[in-house]
């Protein structure tokens, strides 16, 4: 193995493990899960970086291998057990307006993986369609396709009350988020 | 409005990181490095057919034997490697470097030198029994390796013969190697550590190539594998099918090794080759890794004849006991119905011999 692969490839993974980790977190919104993702990607990030270092936006490539990796994973094993225990497609309760983070986030978590991948590359990456559709490697169209489905399937989770009321800003309700860089009330 | 929640609940998840990583970089680099070795071989990713034996390596620790003679008088090369005796070492290092980690395949052994485990500029020696690899194409520029899949190494040039046979220098750009005729039918390669923009230690490194090339021990006696653990009442038909090791205390720890019982099914990763539903096992002691392996986290948490494991369930079953008699021990197992649940396997099946390699076994299966 080359001197200079691995000088890199270590250089590049110390100075991005953390973006990387939030970027997992998010994907599957599980800590664990996404150090475990992490490290499945950064695995096949190793393997290819011949590839990796000739792309012209690394952390394009490096964003493209972890969203792979999540939804091959979420194929697999893993969304089995989140659907059978964690009873996150359930209908929120109207008791329960006063939570809305966890009814927004059980929402979302209860998508598909290819449409929370679609939800996570565009709100939280912020790539346009067209970024998004080189990623997971579809057609513009589908992404948006893509989009309107998850979002669609998130408000009729939320059900009226709690997908346009007022007030149903989750910010400030989850972890130890203050608010920072949420978008503001309508 | 629903992209607003939508946006805040991504924000939030993510500014919710905790502090501690559990994201072992040293390991995935080395796993990396070792599927990279055997894709370069032709394994990794690949659904493997036939059933896979084990072959052994040896890594040159406590007194060398003597070098073997030259190759053109001894022995065809091994049609298949043997399970769990040693076979091959260097016999000559460049100051500073040592043998660092080894690995097997049926048609495959492979050994590592370098200053330390995942350092650069490493030495990487693959060996490959008789009858996989041929000089292929009307001038000889690839060499073909056939088993388990199609593999071709480019040839650049002509090198030194080793030993009476012939000997070339091969790889890429920045993976040179060095491929050359090891026995009877028999093929070797070995990647050279890669100096860009210092031709004077490349060719060093080239000189270095043919010397550790020419005295490399094929078949010399050296010390069998030991294991820190035993596993007990198994199925008759399981046997240990492949194994990655480590020098260890001046004898040759093994690492991690799969259980087989047929045709492997999920290809190879990290070195070893794996089937659905049987158990791999990691075992280490914690100064092996640069973080420690298993979530500090109480879920899955419980104890197991007194020792505290973690079970998780992403992409395989895994079990993770963090304090195993000084070892961390993790058994992992892909597929929905394994024969032996790794619960019961760490409950039942196994024992724990401790860190003492006075205490540890050749035979992995009592």
């Amino acid at each position: 193995m080359s001197g200079s692969r691995d000088a890199e490839y270590t250089e590049y993974v110390a100075a991005r493990l953390s973006s990387l980790r939030r970027l997992a977190a998010v994907l599957c919104d599980d800590w664990q899960r996404a150090d475990d993702l992490v490290q499945a990607a950064l695995v096949k990030l190793y393997v290819h970086w011949g590839r990796v270092r000739a792309a012209s936006h690394t952390d394009a490539y490096a964003r493209a291998v972890l969203v792979h990796e999540f939804i091959h994973e979420r194929r697999s094993t893993w969304v089995k057990r989140v659907r059978l225990s964690g009873g996150v497609t359930e209908a929120p309760a109207a008791a329960v307006d006063h939570d809305a983070v966890l009814d927004v986030r059980a929402a979302v978590a209860a998508l598909p993986a290819r449409q929370r991948a679609t939800l996570v590359l565009r709100f939280y990456c912020d790539l346009n369609v067209d970024q998004v559709a080189e990623v997971l490697g579809c057609s513009p169209g589908t992404v948006k396709s893509q989009t309107a489905r998850a979002l669609g399937s998130v408000r009729r989770a939320l059900g009226p009350a709690l997908a346009d009321g007022p007030g149903s800003q989750p910010t400030a309700r989850v972890g130890h988020h203050t608010g920072e860089g949420a978008p503001g009330h309508d | 409005m629903i992209e607003s929640q939508v946006r805040a609940l991504f924000t939030a998840i993510a500014s919710s990181e905790p502090d501690a990583s559990q994201v072992d970089t040293q390991l995935a680099h080395r796993r990396g490095r070792t599927r990279l070795r055997w894709r370069r071989a032709g394994i990794a990713g690949a659904p493997l057919v036939a059933a896979v034996a084990v072959a052994a390596v040896a890594l040159a620790v406590g007194a060398a034997a003597p070098p073997s003679g030259p190759v053109s008088s001894g022995p065809s090369a091994p049609r298949q490697f043997s399970p769990l005796t040693p076979y091959l070492s260097f016999g000559w290092l460049p100051a500073g470097i040592s043998p660092v980690q080894g690995g097997m395949s049926k048609h495959l052994v492979w050994l590592t030198a370098a200053r330390k485990l995942d350092a650069p500029y490493d030495w990487e020696l693959s060996v490959y029994t008789a009858g996989t690899c041929h000089l292929s194409g009307s001038t000889a520029k690839e060499l073909k390796c056939t088993a388990p899949e199609d593999n071709t190494i480019r040839l650049t040039g002509r090198a030194p013969s080793l030993r009476g046979h012939r000997a070339f220098w091969a790889g890429t750009w920045d993976t040179p190697s060095l491929a050359w005729q090891y026995a009877r039918n028999g093929w070797a390669e070995m990647a050279l550590p890669f100096y860009p923009n210092n031709s004077a230690k490349q060719a060093a490194a080239r000189r270095d190539a043919v010397k550790i090339a020419s005295q490399i021990r094929y078949g010399a006696a050296t010390p069998p594998l030991l294991f820190p653990i035993q596993l007990t009442h198994l199925p008759s038909r399981w046997r240990v099918s492949s194994v990655t090791y480590v020098p260890d205390a001046g004898v040759l720890r093994a690492s991690s090794y799969a259980l087989g019982a047929g045709p492997p099914n999920l290809g190879a990763d990290g070195g070893l080759v794996y089937e659905t539903g049987l158990p791999y096992f990691n075992v280490n002691p914690p100064s092996f890794y640069g973080n420690p392996p298993c979530y500090r986290g109480e879920r899955g948490s419980k104890i197991i004849n007194g020792y505290q494991v973690v079970v998780t369930n992403v992409i395989k079953e895994q079990l993770c006991a963090p304090r195993a008699r000084g070892l961390i021990v993790v058994i992992s197992e892909f597929g929905t119905q394994p024969a032996i649940s790794v619960n019961s396997l760490f409950e039942h099946h196994l024992r724990l011999l401790g860190p003492n390699p006075a205490n540890w076994t050749s035979k992995p299966i009592g």
